[in-house]
This record gives C-alpha cells, sequence and structure tokens, in this order.
C-alpha cells in the first residue's frame, strides 16, 4: 500500500511517528495522524484545510486533541454514552490524576509489530490508512495523498473527526473543496 | 419563518431526547458499552503500570485482575 503513498501522505505517516514519540506514546494513534496533517504546508490537504478557514483554528484542533488524549483517547460521543450510564468520565479522570499525576490516561495502549521500527500503529491509525485507500480508489485517483487521510479522518467516529467537525471540516465540507460541487452540500 | 424553524428545531430535539430517556434503541447501549470498555483498558493500564512500577510480579497483578499470568504479561508485557 505504502508505494502509492505521495510524498505529502508519506510525511504525514512519518510525521505521526514524531508526534507520537515527542508525546511519550508507545503507539502512533490517528490522533498522530491528523497532528501531522496539521503540520503539513503546501499539500493537498493543508490546500483544503486552508481552503476551510484552517488559519483561524488549526491551533484550537490541537488543544482539543490534547484534551482528549487526557481522557484517555475517549472522544465526546464516548464521554456522553457513558453520561448515559451515570459515569462522569471528567471525575473518573481527575481522579485517576489525583492519585497518579497529570497525564495518567493518556498513557500508552498494547498493539504490537505492525509495521517495523519501534512503535506500532493503532487499530485506529491503520483504519485511517486503509480508509484513505479505499477513498483513493474510490475517486479513481492513482496515488494515495494527504488529502485522502483526512478524508479518511473525517469519515471515521472519533476524536480527530470531532475536533475537526467542531471547526466545520466534515467529509463533505472536504469533498466539496476538493472535488468540487456536485452533490455534496456544504458542511 | 426562522422562529419557526428554531421552534420546530427545538421540538424535534425534545423528542429525540425523550425517546433517548427510555432508551430501546439497542445502539446507545452498545456505544455505551463500547465507550465503557475502552475506559476500562485506559483504567487497567494505568494500575498496572503502577503496579509494576511497585515492583509487583506479573502473577500478583493477575490475581488481583482475576486473570492468568500469561494474559497480563502478553499484555503488558515488554514496555
Amino acid at each position: 500500500m505504502f508505494e502509492r503513498f505521495t510524498k505529502d501522505a508519506r510525511a504525514v505517516v512519518t510525521g505521526a511517528v514524531e508526534h507520537a514519540e515527542r508525546g511519550g506514546g508507545r503507539t502512533v494513534d490517528a490522533e498522530h495522524l491528523l497532528l501531522a496533517l496539521l503540520d503539513r504546508e503546501g499539500s493537498r490537504a493543508s490546500f483544503a484545510l486552508a481552503a476551510l478557514g484552517g488559519g483561524q483554528w488549526l491551533e484550537s484542533v490541537r488543544e482539543a486533541l490534547g484534551e482528549a488524549r487526557r481522557r484517555g483517547g475517549l472522544s465526546q460521543a464516548e464521554a456522553d454514552a457513558l453520561a448515559g450510564l451515570g459515569i462522569d468520565v471528567g471525575e473518573v479522570v481527575a481522579r485517576v490524576e489525583e492519585v497518579h499525576g497529570v497525564g495518567a490516561m493518556s498513557g500508552d495502549r498494547k498493539d504490537k509489530g505492525w509495521w517495523s521500527g519501534h512503535r506500532s500503529f493503532s487499530r485506529a491509525a491503520k483504519d485511517v490508512l486503509e480508509r484513505a485507500l479505499r477513498i483513493a480508489v474510490a475517486q479513481r485517483d492513482r496515488h494515495i495523498g494527504d488529502e485522502h487521510i483526512l478524508l479518511a479522518l473525517t469519515a471515521r467516529p472519533g476524536v480527530p473527526a470531532e475536533a475537526l467537525a467542531d471547526h466545520g471540516v466534515t467529509h463533505e465540507s472536504v469533498t466539496r473543496v476538493l472535488y468540487g460541487g456536485g452533490e455534496a452540500k456544504a458542511g | 419563518m426562522s422562529r419557526v424553524s428554531t421552534y420546530i428545531d427545538n421540538m424535534t430535539d425534545a423528542t429525540d431526547l425523550a425517546e433517548r430517556a427510555g432508551d430501546r434503541d439497542p445502539r446507545i447501549g452498545l456505544r455505551a458499552v463500547a465507550a465503557l470498555r475502552r475506559l476500562l483498558e485506559q483504567l487497567e493500564a494505568v494500575q498496572v503500570r503502577s503496579a509494576r512500577n511497585q515492583g509487583w510480579s506479573w502473577q500478583e497483578i493477575a490475581a488481583e485482575l482475576g486473570v492468568s499470568r500469561q494474559a497480563v504479561h502478553k499484555k503488558y508485557g515488554r514496555r
């Protein structure tokens, strides 16, 4: 699959590994792919983000990702589902941090040796890359670019999609700026 | 016009909430279980790490968790 990645898409993957290393995580998560994507300049994904007003809110997306990681990588949707059971995730995190220190819940996950290298990719991150491939195929694009990774991130429920959707970056809005009008409606 | 649509939106929200409250929709329950599992995994990782840092053996950790030593070691060993 990798040989079909564009230079920008590869840069996102290696950037994600760097973000994971910097954060001390043992696995590369979907969140790291998004962080790496936000760093890109002059790529198709960065063009799409800029067209959707990215200059204004890139930093706020980074903060949202950091917050989510601190609550164990649970998305808002997951936190809401737990609230429905009477479990206050914020409270759980606060108690764990009281004993084990700030950021204790952001710890690593098990998941070993998928791609070579010290850090393996989480199931979520692999899923994003596989989706990117499928999206490229569906769009009849010959290569997998960083814009396909962005589309994959918006298509998959979870923290990255939520952080992006909060700033109007949805599968529909990204598709619209990348591939033009069509039937895609404004996000 | 806009007031009408706001009114309708509010009404829809209220109906949604009412439906969710007594929930029969399996999706809501299943999502809650999946979220709970994720939370559980995070909590387990924190506790296992803490026990290891305090010098606990895999055997001791496994006994407290009620699983086999192999299961814990396979999941958290070599890290």
